[in-house]
Parts: structure tokens; sequence; C-alpha cells
């Protein structure tokens, strides 16, 4: 691969000018004619095969240039592993340049045609485009794709089209430059300033004006001088990927950012704690490090500017809490992952007890977005109180399942109708969650609502990281709150008494609720508890705790009540709290469900509808799940 | 020097005071149980919790009086609303994980908090509130680090490594004196002449009186003693073969004051005069 | 079992006890779990007491203090695959081999964890074995492939959880 040998032949990059001239010389150097396969292995697309198609095509290449070129031209081909695109429903992903033609789905035999078809003959494979399903008409780029046009992406510009295990497709789509001219040109307080009035908020969840917090960072007393930056990439909001993504696809844009926010409050020595169920982005993090060596962008007297800097890669040891800034610097320190009060705050005394700034990866990354593009034009995106964009993932019961950037402001309808191209199998949409187990459910009525840090709140969930969970018909409202406290019960480090004991009481009424066993003064209960834990809580995971049953009893009380009164679950998720019945006209009589019922609780003649008796019925879901021709229905 | 106004007592106190010092200045009660002078404040039971008020109508703030440093002048209210329904609300939870602690009951009563209303946690969970005053005072103060904390959650507990009998426990009790819910006790075997602290299993043998057979004090804690006060652990076994009571009686002896042992005045009879604590 | 390899790591990181979770990280790769004495070892050569690396190598989840099987199952419980129907799947699995989520099968087969979400949601119910990852699997499906597994595995036996295994490679 040709990473191996620029790595080894690379001399140090001394100066913002020679930066230039290294990007310039590999711009012309890049061959005519060239095309090149992009074939994506984020995590999601690896896991359908991505990396098999990856090693057929780099075959296929090698044998075409061995013949001379297909049809006769010198061509080029490259193939290079991309990051990822964001339309996981569809991977794997491939797209052919020049023309960002679009493959989904592509399988180990598509590759043959592809190459003969695209890679040489330039016409496209029909089957393999997308296809609009509103004017059901096939189209090629991306452009013409609702779910990317509708988006706009500034952190995940590059994913999908540079190799993120190459710096020189980093430098040559302008990596490095921002840092530069940060260095060369800048100085540490006019960095903090072009953050200031870009408007830069938190990406991790908290949304804290990150300006404001280097600025503290800088201005704290350090007896040793030491002060420390860390990456905060232990996303751990279940049904979020977009820091795996973003550190997976692109992970000079990352280091990039650390090293501007580390020369601007002061820092010498920086971490990135990665959790530990993300290799692949341990992996490329780790190999974008060495090369950002062996370049001069880490290390000692960087471009040439007096400025040494250098990173560390954690990997976490399994635990939710450590996504928080006070457990997470305990880890780092060898310690249990317990929160601390934050009377004293970190950007005062964190790490080892020395001044530290924490952001979350997204963050660093659209630091270097806006020290790239100038505070005005990032600022132009957004609204007020939200400058910029949002890297969401769209998750759930949606048709275009992945990974969006939108600006802040654009409405969630757009994002769940245009982008996601709306609830799938045409079910009602019920409610979509945000913000992890620390946010709620917003319902249907507030679609028309933008989406940026303060109008969520509002609501009575929050922006979160990013995980967007669409909900249909068919979701218990009650089974949710029942999972995120769940979650949150095995997550809670056990320190404080409302947090540990608090989130259990919870959930043991929440389970008695979804059993049928539940009473209407539990939901009194449930209300005091969520008020003890947000108010008594140590640190953020318990005080948002009870939000996913605050928000579901705000908006779906009726569910609660429904499951308490009538012992009956609305949407049929809870089982005991519906019944099976046989639809008369749809069975047809076969008699598969009669004999796997393990209780013999069915009965019929051959050929004729079959009868569920519910006295004897324990709604095991056997038959249901048999049934060939849907003919049992949940009531 | 901030001045904190608290109950409607001002009182001056040195900046990085915590509110608790200042309200035992101002001889306001704040309940503690995870607060120990001895050790560092963790502040996590959260019963001292309290509200300091917003400047210009803001909302106030709830804080651990514990550890809160107070740097700038302040009006805390220990009796608002939310600081009296987070502590009352704590107890409640306490009581339902502690419910055999009579020193918990008595913290409920003197708090006002009647009982409650949560069911009682699972049994291997009872009767910890996992303060961790165990934890601190075996590694601050005793230098043993015998236990720790293991796990997360409810599922915690407190406990040597690998749930075996510590290695580093010198049976000081002193997890069984700070324990403030009376969970940590130290047994004494007159079979085998040891000192079990309960729960953590382990056991150290007992100096005894060569006299009258009285146990006295673990043989650890004397060795501990000794490397710190650099006594030859021969000399020292010599001194102390004997009882604080029949050294006594042997002194009175040898001293020639008095008639025989009854006109000794036993020593639990004796008045100590306490120092100041 | 040797004090070698213990020296050896903890050198690795210059001896600081700050990168204790990297040793143990370290440690758990090479023996595929957290043997006692080796806890003990690292405790003595770092000079920091043993409750603290034991109370460590309880809080974080992905440490095991006993040996796993010799194929590792990880069910995805992200709130998707759980909306999908991912608890029935782990009960099915456990109640046809004996274990409880965290366990190893009486024959040593095979380890099941729970996991947190893996962030591969459009795959939802995923279920990985040994990094090779499943998708829109079922109670039915999940036995299917674990009753299939034999005591062989290539290669990846003591292979450490956090390596990039993920793609099927």
């Amino acid at each position: 691969m040709a990473t191996a040998t620029e790595a080894a032949v690379q001399k140090i990059i001394h100066s913002p000018k020679e930066l230039e001239a290294y990007r310039k010389k590999r711009e012309k150097n890049k061959k005519k004619n060239t095309r090149i396969v992009r074939v994506c292995i984020g995590t999601g697309c690896a896991a359908k095969g991505s990396r098999r198609l990856y090693e057929l095509f780099c075959e296929a290449a090698g044998g075409a240039e061995q013949a001379g070129g297909g049809n006769g031209s010198n061509i080029v081909i490259e193939s290079k592993h991309v990051g990822c695109h964001g339309l996981c429903e569809l991977g794997p992903i491939v797209v052919i340049d020049p023309g960002e033609i679009l493959y989904h789905s592509v399988e180990e035999p598509d590759v043959a045609e592809i190459f003969r078809e695209t890679v040489l003959g330039g016409r496209v494979v029909e089957r393999l485009l997308y296809e609009d399903p509103k004017t059901k008409k096939k189209v090629k780029t991306p452009a013409e794709i609702p779910f990317y046009n509708v988006q706009k992406r500034i952190v995940l510009e590059h994913n999908g089209h540079i190799d993120p295990t190459s710096i020189d497709d980093y430098i040559s789509v302008g990596g490095y430059s921002a840092l530069a001219k940060a260095l060369g040109s800048m100085e540490p307080e006019g960095i903090i300033e072009q953050v200031e009035e870009a408007g830069l908020r938190g990406r991790g969840g908290g949304g804290f004006p990150t300006a404001r917090k280097w600025r503290s960072c800088r201005r704290a007393e350090s007896p040793d001088g030491i002060r420390y930056v860390i990456c905060n990439g232990d996303e751990g909001d279940p049904g979020a990927f977009m820091d795996r993504s973003v550190m997976e696809g692109n992970p000079h844009g990352v280091l990039e950012g650390m090293v501007i926010g580390a020369y601007a409050v002061g820092a010498s020595q920086g971490y990135i704690y990665v959790r530990n169920e993300y290799p692949l982005a341990v992996e490329h993090l780790k190999r974008a490090m060495e090369q950002a060596r062996k370049f001069g962008f880490l290390g000692q007297n960087i471009l040439d500017s007096g400025f040494s800097f250098d990173i560390r890669i954690n990997r976490g040891g399994g635990a939710f809490i450590c996504g928080e800034s006070t457990a997470l610097m305990a880890s780092l320190e060898g310690r249990t992952g317990e929160p601390r009060a934050k009377y004293i705050h970190t950007v005062e005394s964190g790490l080892n007890g020395r001044p530290t700034v924490l952001n979350n990866v997204e963050t660093w990354a659209n630091v270097t977005a806006i020290i790239g593009m100038g505070s005005s034009e990032f600022a132009s995106v957004g609204t007020e109180g939200s400058k910029g964009t949002k890297v969401f993932s769209l998750v759930g019961k949606i048709t275009n399942t992945g990974l969006v950037e939108v600006p802040m402001g654009i409405t969630l309808r757009r994002i769940i109708e245009e982008i996601g191209g709306g609830v799938k199998d045409g079910k009602a949409f019920k409610a979509v969650q945000t913000g992890g187990p620390s946010g709620g459910c917003i319902p249907a009525d507030h679609l028309d609502t933008a989406v940026d840090f303060d109008e969520l709140t509002r609501l009575g969930s929050m922006m979160g990281s990013g995980g967007m969970i669409v909900m249909d018909e068919d979701t218990c409202m009650v089974n949710v709150a029942k999972y995120f406290l769940g979650f949150l019960k095995a997550e809670s480090c056990g320190k404080c008494t409302p947090c540990r004991e608090g989130i259990a009481q919870m959930l043991a009424i929440l389970e008695r609720i979804s059993t049928g066993e539940g009473e209407l003064e539990d939901l009194d209960s449930l209300e005091t508890l969520a008020e003890l834990v947000m108010e008594g809580s140590l640190c953020a995971l318990g005080k948002t705790a009870a939000n996913p049953i605050i928000s579901t009893l705000k908006y779906f009380r009726g569910e609660y009540e429904e499951h308490i009164r009538n012992k009956h679950c609305p949407a049929r998720e809870c089982r005991g709290l519906f019944i099976y019945k046989i639809d008369p006209e749809s069975c047809t009589g076969c008699g598969i469900c009669r004999k796997n019922c393990p209780v013999e609780a069915i009965s019929g003649e051959r050929k004729q509808p079959h009868v569920i008796d519910q006295g004897i019925c324990t709604k095991c879901n056997t038959c249901f799940e048999k049934c060939p021709f849907g003919a049992i229905v949940k009531v | 020097m901030p001045t904190v106004t608290i109950e409607g007592k001002t009182v001056k106190v040195p900046r990085e005071s915590t509110i608790l010092q200042a309200a035992r200045k101002a001889h306001v009660w704040i309940p503690t149980l995870c607060y120990h002078p001895a050790v560092t404040s963790l502040g996590s039971c959260r019963i001292c919790m309290v509200e300091i008020e917003g400047s210009d109508g803001a909302p106030g703030r709830l804080v651990t009086a514990c550890n809160y440093p107070v740097r700038r002048d302040i009006t805390v209210s220990v009796s608002s609303r939310r600081a009296a329904g987070v502590r009352n609300g704590v107890m409640q939870l306490l009581l339902a994980r502690a419910p055999e602690s009579e020193e918990l009951q008595e913290l409920a009563r003197r708090m006002g908090v009647k009982g409650t209303p949560y069911p009682k946690v699972t049994e291997s969970q009872r009767n910890c509130i996992l303060c961790g005053l165990c934890v601190s005072v075996c590694e601050e103060v005793i230098g043993a680090s015998a236990i720790g904390f293991a796990g997360r959650g409810v599922e915690r507990v407190v406990a040597a490594p690998f749930r075996e009998a510590s290695e580093t426990c010198i049976a000081c009790g002193a997890c069984a004196v700070i324990c403030p819910v009376g969970t940590i006790q130290v047994r004494i075997h007159m079979d085998t002449g040891e000192a079990e602290i309960s729960p953590f299993k382990s056991r150290s043998k007992l100096l005894i009186c060569e006299e009258c057979g009285t146990r006295m004090v673990s043989v650890p804690v004397a060795q501990t003693m000794n490397d710190r006060l650099n006594i030859d652990w021969e000399e020292f076994r010599h001194l102390a073969r004997l009882c604080p009571e029949c050294r006594r009686k042997h002194a009175v002896k040898a001293l020639g004051l008095g008639a025989g042992e009854d006109s000794v005045t036993p020593l639990e009879k004796i008045q100590v005069n306490e120092a100041n604590n | 079992m040797d004090r070698e390899l213990v020296t050896q790591i903890v050198e690795r990181y210059e001896g600081d006890s700050g990168m204790l979770i990297p040793m143990m990280q370290d440690l758990q790769a090479e023996y595929g779990y957290l043997p006692a004495e080796q806890l003990r070892a690292i405790a003595e050569e770092l000079k920091v007491p043993l409750t603290r690396v034991y109370g460590v190598a309880m809080f974080y989840s992905s440490f095991r203090l006993s040996p796993k099987g010799a194929h590792e199952v990880t069910l995805c419980m992200g709130t998707v695959c759980y909306l999908k129907g991912a608890p029935r799947i782990s009960e099915a699995i456990c109640q046809e081999y004996g274990i409880e989520p965290g366990g190893t099968t009486a024959d040593r087969m095979f380890t099941l964890q729970a996991v947190n979400c893996v962030g591969a949601c459009a795959l939802a119910p995923v279920m990985i074995v040994d990094g090779k990852y499943y998708d829109g699997v079922t109670p039915e499906s999940a036995l299917g492939i674990l009753g299939a597994l034999t005591p062989e595995v290539e290669g990846s036996v003591a292979a450490p959880a956090p390596q990039s295994k993920a793609g099927g490679s």
C-alpha cells in the first residue's frame, strides 16, 4: 500500500510553505485518467463483507493494469478503502470516480461486472444504482439522492472520499493547512477568538461554549506549567455511532483539531480516550498518529513554530460512565471510573490535578473546519444559539438507517422524512428518541421543531451526542423507558445514593408495570423518585437518568395507564399484556402453528381456520414467528 | 475571609472551608453519614445536601455541605423545600437499603423521616450503604488498604481482594468504629483466640493475658505498632504479657499500696478524664 | 505462571501506575482473562495496594477474572437491537445452554457476553462470534450458528477482544 512507502521516505515538513509545496507536488503527480474505486470499510459495511470486495477490486485492478488497460488506453486504477458514507442501510457502498457513481448493496459477484462496465467502460450498472422511492427513478450520484443532498457535510466532508489510513489523501484535500495557518500566522488568543466567533458549542451532549472552556483552561494556574487536552471518544449512548465514524473515517481531522486546540490553551500533552468496543477506530487513530509524527505534525517544534505536543491513545475498559469527564480522567489515572464533584472545574484542576480541556471527537473535528474556513463562514450555518452542523446517527424504524450531518435549525421532520425516507414499512411514526439514556422521546406533534441545543431541551429531551432513534406504532413507550433504566442501572458507578438506589427502585416499578402488576400510585412514585434522582445525584448520568421516564410520562401517559388499569400493552410488546389471535380470513389451516405450539393451545382441522385457546396460551410468540401467512395477530 | 449566611446566622470562615465547617461554627445541624473528619470527603451519600441561594432571582444550587469549598460570600439554606426534599428522599432510599441499622433509624428520627415507602433491597445488598468510610480509613489512616470497592451500581460491595480474607488486614477495628450504620463488627472468638472483622472474613490472633486469659489487642496491630515505634518484638511481648487489669494489680502490690485486691478500685469504676477530641 | 510477562508489561508503560488499565488490557490479551496471581504481581511491581488493582478489574466490563470459552459470542444490547428482539435471543441461548449472560458453557465451548451498542444499527439484531458479525439474527438462527461451533478455532482463541477483527476477515 502507498502509505508504507510514503511514510518511510517522508521527511519532516517544516513550514506552511513546505506543506503547500508537498500538496501541490502530489497534485501534479496524480496521473490523469485515473479511475478510482472507493469501497466503504466502516464497521457497518465491513460487517457485510466490504473488505473482501475491496480485495477483489484490488485484484481486478492489478490484473487490468498488467494487461495495459481494458480498453486500450493507459488508465490507472486506484482502489481505496474509505470511511463511512453514512448510508449504512444500503451497505456495502462502492463509489466510482470519475463521475461519483454510487452503487449500493454490492456483493462479491457484482465486482467483475462493476469493474468491466463502469471502471473500464464508463457505463453504469443500472440494477446497483439507488432508486428514488418517490419517483422510482434510478439516480447515479449522491447529489441526486435525498439522503445526501439535504445534508451539509462539514465534519463528514471527507468521509467516504479519502482513505483514512493515508495521510497523503488527507493532505491532498487540504489537510493540515488549518494547523499551518494556526501555528504560522495566529496567536493562541486569536485562535480562541475565532472559535468564539464561530459560536462552537460542545458536541458531546453538554453543548458548553468551547471557547469559554479553552479560555478558562488557558488562564488557570498550573504550578508546573502542564496542561492537558483530551479527546472524548468514549461514545457510549446506544444507537450512536457518529464519533466512531469520524475516528474511523477521518482520524487526521481529529488530530489536527487537537493540535490547534493544544496550541491555543498551552497544552503539551494530549490523550484520546477511545471506547474499548471500537477496535477499528483505535487502529486508524494509531496509524494516523504515527504518520503525523513522521511528517512533523506531532512531536517537537511542530512546523518550526516552537510548539511541541504529542498524543497518547488509551482504550476504555468497558464502562459507560467513563464518558463523563471526571470519570474519564480517573480512568486515565488508572483508577475506577467514578465521577467526582465538580465544585472545582476540570479546566482548573483536571487530569492529574492539572488544568485540562476535554472535548468530544466531533467538537475537535469542528475546530479543524473552523480554523480552515474561518469563523464567519462557519457561523453562517445554523441558528442563533447553535452554530454549525450536527452529525446524527439516524436509526430504528426508519427506511434509511445511517449517519447524517445537517445544519442546526433543520426540522426533525426533514431529517426523518426527507433524509431518512420516513418510517420503515409504512408504519405510523410514534416518537423520536434523542440524547441517549439522558434524553427523551419527542412525539409527532413536535416534528416541526428546529433541531438545536435549546429547542430540544425545551421539549424535554436534549441534543445529546447525536443518537436519533425513530420509533413506530409498534413500540411500547413503557418498554423504552424500561430499556434505558436497565441500561443505566448496569452502568451506574454506585458511588452516590440517589443514582444507585433511585434508578434501581424506578426500574423495579417499571418492571411491575410492564408485567401487569402496576398500580396508579406507582406513577406518583416514579415522579417523586425522578425528582430525587435529578436533584440529588452527583453526576450527569444520575441527574439525567430519569429523563426517559419523565418524557414518556409527559407525552404517553395514556400508555402507562393502559398497562396499569387494563393490564394491556397497546403497542403489543410487553409479554403477557396482549393476546394472540388467529385471523380466520388469512388462516389457511396449514397447521404449522398447532404443531409447534409447546402447550397445545391451538386446535383446528386441516385447511380450516385454527383457534387459540386463550386459557392455555402462554404467549410464547412461537406461532407468530412460525406462521407463513401472517395470520396470527397481536391484540 | 468569606462570609457564610446559613439559616439566618452569619459566620466568617477561612477560604476553602466547607459549608459543613461553617455550619458547625454557626451551630446549625446538618445530617451526615459518609463524612468523617479523619478522611477525605467524597460527598457520596448526599444526605448533607443544602441549597446555595442564586443571585438576582436565579435558581438555587444544591450542593453537598461536606465538601463544597467556600470561596466567596454565600447564603445557604438548609431547610429549603428542595434541600430538605433531597435529604429526606435519600434517607428513605437508605432505609430500604439498610433496614436493620439502629444507627440509621436514629438519624432518620432526628431528621423527621418516618419510615420508607420503598421495598427493601435484596439480601446480598442489605445493610451496607456504600459510604466508603471503611475503605478510606483503612487506606488513608491505617495504611493497610485491606478492603476496597468491587463492582458497580447496586451490586457494588466493599470486600477484600478476591473475596478472600485480606492479607494486609491487621484487625485493628478502625472500619468497625467508623462504620456509621453498625454493619461492620469485630467478633471475638474465644475458642480460637481470634478477632474476626465481619463481614470481611479476616481473622487475626489476639494477644492473651498470661494471668487471667483476657483477649487483648490483635497480634498484627501490636506488630504494626512495634514496627512504627521501632521496639524489639520480644521486648514488647515481655512487657505486654499482662492485661491492663492484671498489670495494675501487680503494680499496686509492688508499690505496697493496698492490703489486697479488694481494696483496689476496679478499672471500670475509675473516671477517666478524656482528652479533648 | 511466570512473573516475566508482568515485568515486561510494567516496563512497557515505564512503571506508570496511571497506565494500570492498559497494563491489564495487555495482560488479558495474553491469557484471555486476568489470573489472580498476575494481578497480585502487578500490584507488587507498581507498589499499589492489591485492593486498587482488584477494584479496577471488577469495575470495567471488559475484564474477566475467569477463563473464557473457546469462542467469544457477543450479543449487542443497543436500543435498536433491543427493540428488535435481542433479549429473546439472549434468553434462548441461556436456556439452551444453561448459562447466564457473561457465563461460559459447561464444556467451555463459548462465553456469552452482552455488550452495549456496537454501532452497527442497520444490521440489528447483531451477534458477533469471534469477531465475525452476523446481522438480522433470530433466536433460531443464533442457536444454529452456535450449534455449529467446534472446539477448534483458527487462530483466534487467545486473540484479544480489542483487535480489529471487524468485517468477517
